[in-house]
């Protein structure tokens, strides 16, 4: 069988390198790895591998708007999301940009392996508890680009940080910042940040919550 | 050689596998067994006396802190390595107190976890950077509840002057350099939700 070529992209490098020690023994090849959203869109257009393994909750750029980016710059690439969220929002938005499968990160490793081999292979991969009725997303108001700096907002970025990673300019950002507040109607720091928590644009998961 | 023998907790499958995959691949390491939750965690930690147990903090039925205090009592000479999503100073504190010897990002690479590990094995603890005050924490915790200065200042007595100070002293220790970010981190530890 011929190798599958993929690229990880993960922000915890445990979690990476862990993954690649799984892989390793299959013939599925990682060539790439990404920490965060924007590097993993970078490495996917320069390597175009068959696979895009991806973390939905990504730093910079979550998985699904880097999923949004990829299906762009390198259409024959087919993104599967890896995630710890068995959540059918996530699902339903993976859907949307065009993912190929969705591995819970509580699997085990055949299934992940099974879940590259049958994507690769051009059938679509999703857990079958998790399909079904598609979720209606809220946030649907903001465009991309809103949704990548409300991401960023909530962050901690500021805005001449913001400006720099999404190669815009100043007035730029604070006009979508501007038009965010407006289209969401919220006025403070706090609201920005839950709303794009709500919007499963960055997890703000406390301690405990598990259990 | 001795090798040093660890034990792994955590519930996500791809992620104990790989990680007991990883730590395997380092010859002064033994991995002596892996749990998928606190439970097992307790059961593993009772019969294997592991050197090292890497607890998970997010687990389900008992989470990574909870477990340590059950860890250390059926297996005193163990030295407990938290693994978490987030490496805040107040989780870095929360661990140190419940009796873990460190908590370690898993941002980290295999190899700065590999010399944790030996690290904690010879005793040592990993220190925890300098946690909040209480007063920090009661005003960060208002600003995440939507709270402008001068409603923080006037809800615990203080000038907003003063709040000001306290939310500038706070971003400094934490390294966070916006008020969005602020509220981020409240959240992300609980800290609004009136504790």
């Amino acid at each position: 069988m011929n190798r599958i070529r993929v690229v990880l992209g993960d922000d915890h490098n445990l979690v990476r390198q862990g993954i690649r020690a799984l892989l390793g023994l299959s013939h599925i090849c990682v060539v790439g790895e990404a920490k965060d959203g924007r590097e993993l869109v970078r490495q996917v257009k320069e390597l175009t591998p068959e696979v895009a393994l991806i973390d939905i909750s990504l730093p910079l750029l979550n998985g699904i708007e880097a999923a949004r980016k990829i299906s762009h710059v390198a259409p024959k690439t087919r993104v599967i999301f890896l995630t710890m969220y068995q959540d059918r929002g996530y699902v339903t938005q993976a859907q949307e940009v065009g993912a190929w499968g969705y591995v819970l990160k509580e699997e085990a490793p055949e299934q992940l392996i099974t879940t590259i081999e049958t994507v690769a292979n051009g059938r679509h991969c999703f857990p079958s508890e998790l399909a079904g009725e598609t979720v209606r997303i809220e946030g649907k108001k903001l465009g991309p680009r809103e949704r990548e700096v409300l991401q960023l907002i909530a962050e901690g970025k500021k805005n001449k940080d913001i400006a720099r990673i999404m190669i815009r300019s100043l007035h730029t950002v604070r006009n979508h910042r501007a038009h965010i507040m407006r289209k969401l109607g919220v006025h403070t720091a706090a609201e920005l940040v839950q709303a794009a928590n709500e919007m499963g644009l960055v997890r703000l998961e406390a301690l405990g919550d598990k259990s | 050689m001795k090798q040093i023998r660890v034990a792994i907790a955590d519930d996500h499958t791809l992620v104990r596998v790989g990680l007991a995959r990883l730590l395997s691949s380092y010859p002064a390491i033994k991995v002596v067994g892996t749990a998928k939750d606190g439970a097992a965690a307790i059961e593993l930690a009772k019969d294997k006396q592991p050197a090292v147990f890497l607890l998970d903090m997010a687990m389900p039925q008992l989470n990574g802190l909870a477990a340590i205090p059950y860890v250390k009592a059926v297996s005193p000479d163990t030295h407990i390595l938290v693994l978490s999503m987030y490496d805040e100073a107040e989780y870095v504190q929360a661990a140190l107190e419940k009796g873990a010897a460190g908590l370690v990002s898993k941002t980290i690479s295999a190899d700065d976890l590999y010399a944790a590990i030996v690290s904690v094995a010879q005793g040592k603890c990993l220190s925890a950077e300098k946690p909040l005050t209480a007063r920090e924490r009661e005003v960060v915790a208002l600003l995440a509840d939507g709270k402008t200065n001068d409603q923080i200042g006037s809800s615990l007595g203080i000038s907003t002057k003063t709040v000001g100070h306290h939310c500038q002293r706070a971003m400094e220790k934490l390294d966070i350099h916006t008020r969005a970010g602020l509220v981020a981190y409240a959240v992300r530890i609980g800290l609004n939700r009136k504790n």
